[in-house]
């Protein structure tokens, strides 16, 4: 009789803190984004900087506003997530007159992945590919996807050569 | 030979004087016995019926019932059914412009079956209950998803709301969960043969298989929230049942080890004959 006194609080104490949980406040998954690296074209293993690199997302409709960024040999960009295609405007400055902007087009499919209860759903992108908007003079030479899948930000995903 | 036959009766004198020696009990015990009412219990969950009626996002139906095997022991099922929509808010407090991060309905039944036993020593007359008990219980249920966002810190394209997804809307079926339940509660009869109960449950998720990448089992029904990184669930019920007499018996006392002698059972003609 004393034994399931004892087991009854144990039980109502079970009770009272099982309704203790970690939060629901998504922390640690993300949806990825496409991480760039500029190379020299010349001497393909080495960094090299964009002048005045400055770039925009693209829609048909005109373009936003400019992605925050730090360094000019490497570039964090978010992909669409409700569309398989995200065009960006990627502008190099080498003087105050020689501004030349260039358009890539990046294609893919969105992967949705369930996460967990706080995070839900994130997007994982596939099949990843670049193309160049060819104008009259076209500064990023070569296009490499290094990484088609884009599941985290670890590494660069496109190599860009120019 | 006279006298042989003399000596003989004697003998046989002596012999009836000694089967009479039974001394008369003059302290005569009391026959009558009380007799604890056997039988099944069948009910339903309040709280189920009244949360179905307030809340327009839940439905529950659950029916109880137990058996009495002895004097504390009783076999102990229930049988439910919930649906139930769930949204999801962007952290706990936070609601966003479009609503939910997502929003899923978990539907299906349950059975859950075991024992409880009576801890509450009853005074003459009553049959209380404050008992403790294990369950093992088992659900069957989908899960449908209805509405969700793409999870997305950077707000560059979508500056105001995630983007809403499309690809994983629809009905998971063929979910199913196990999970072993501990009880405590307790049953008061209000009126002759009629109960009402509480309980609260602990549960431990025996099958805890997470599907990779699509929507997980958030919510079971008959176990509640399903946490994550955790087996652990609880619920409660209230109950309103009805005991269904079938047959009557007497407390037996524990047989004392130093008194070997036997008591004396009730005849099987005297027990009611079950219906």
């Amino acid at each position: 009789m004393n034994k399931l006194k004892i087991l009854f609080v144990i039980f109502l104490g079970i009770l009272c803190f099982s309704a203790c949980e970690k939060d629901d406040i998504c922390t640690e998954d993300d949806t990825p984004q496409l991480v760039i690296r500029f190379y020299d074209a010349l001497n393909p293993t080495e960094f090299k900087d964009v002048q005045n690199l400055i770039v925009w997302g693209v829609l048909p409709t005109g373009g936003k506003d400019t992605i925050a960024n730090i360094a000019l040999d490497s570039i964090v960009l978010p992909l669409r997530v409700d569309e398989t295609s995200t065009t960006f405007a990627f502008s190099r400055q080498l003087s105050i007159d020689d501004i030349n902007v260039d358009t890539l087009t990046f294609n893919y499919d969105v992967k949705e992945i369930y996460k967990s209860r706080a995070c839900g759903y994130i997007a994982n992108f596939e099949n990843l590919t670049a193309t160049v908007k060819q104008d009259d003079s076209v500064w990023v030479q070569t296009i490499d996807v290094d990484n088609a899948l884009i599941e985290n930000t670890a590494s660069a995903h496109v190599k860009i050569f120019h | 030979m006279l006298r042989y036959f003399t000596s003989l009766f004697f003998f046989l004198v002596v012999a009836v004087g000694f089967s009479q020696s039974e001394p008369i009990d003059l302290n005569k015990k009391d026959t009558t016995v009380y007799k604890q009412r056997y039988g099944l219990r069948v009910g339903v969950d309040l709280s189920r019926i009244v949360n179905s009626f307030f809340d327009e996002d839940y439905t529950g139906l659950e029916f109880v019932g137990d058996y009495r095997l002895t004097q504390n022991l009783y076999l102990a099922a229930e049988l439910g059914n919930e649906k139930k929509t769930i949204g999801t808010p962007l952290g706990a407090e936070v609601d966003s412009e479009g609503g939910d991060l997502y929003t899923f309905t978990t539907s299906g039944s349950y059975i859950k079956l075991g024992i409880d036993y009576n801890t509450y020593g009853n005074w003459y007359g009553e049959q209380n209950m404050i008992y403790i008990g294990g369950r093992y219980a088992f659900s069957t249920f989908s899960q449908e998803l209805d509405a969700y966002k793409i999870f997305d810190s950077s707000r560059y394209w979508n500056p105001d709301d995630f983007a809403s997804g499309t690809e994983a809307l629809g009905k998971y079926e063929g979910r199913n969960k196990s999970w072993l339940e501990f009880v405590a509660g307790l049953k008061a009869e209000v009126l002759r043969n009629i109960y009402i109960g509480a309980s609260a449950r602990l549960g431990i998720l025996i099958t805890n298989k997470r599907p990779e990448g699509i929507l997980d089992d958030l919510f079971i029904p008959g176990f509640n929230r399903v946490t994550d990184g955790s087996r652990f669930g609880v619920g409660y019920n209230v109950s309103l049942s009805y005991l269904i007499p079938l047959y009557k018996k007497k407390n037996e006392p524990k047989k004392e080890k130093v008194q070997p002698e036997p008591e004396s059972r009730p005849e099987p003609e005297d027990r009611p004959r079950r219906q």
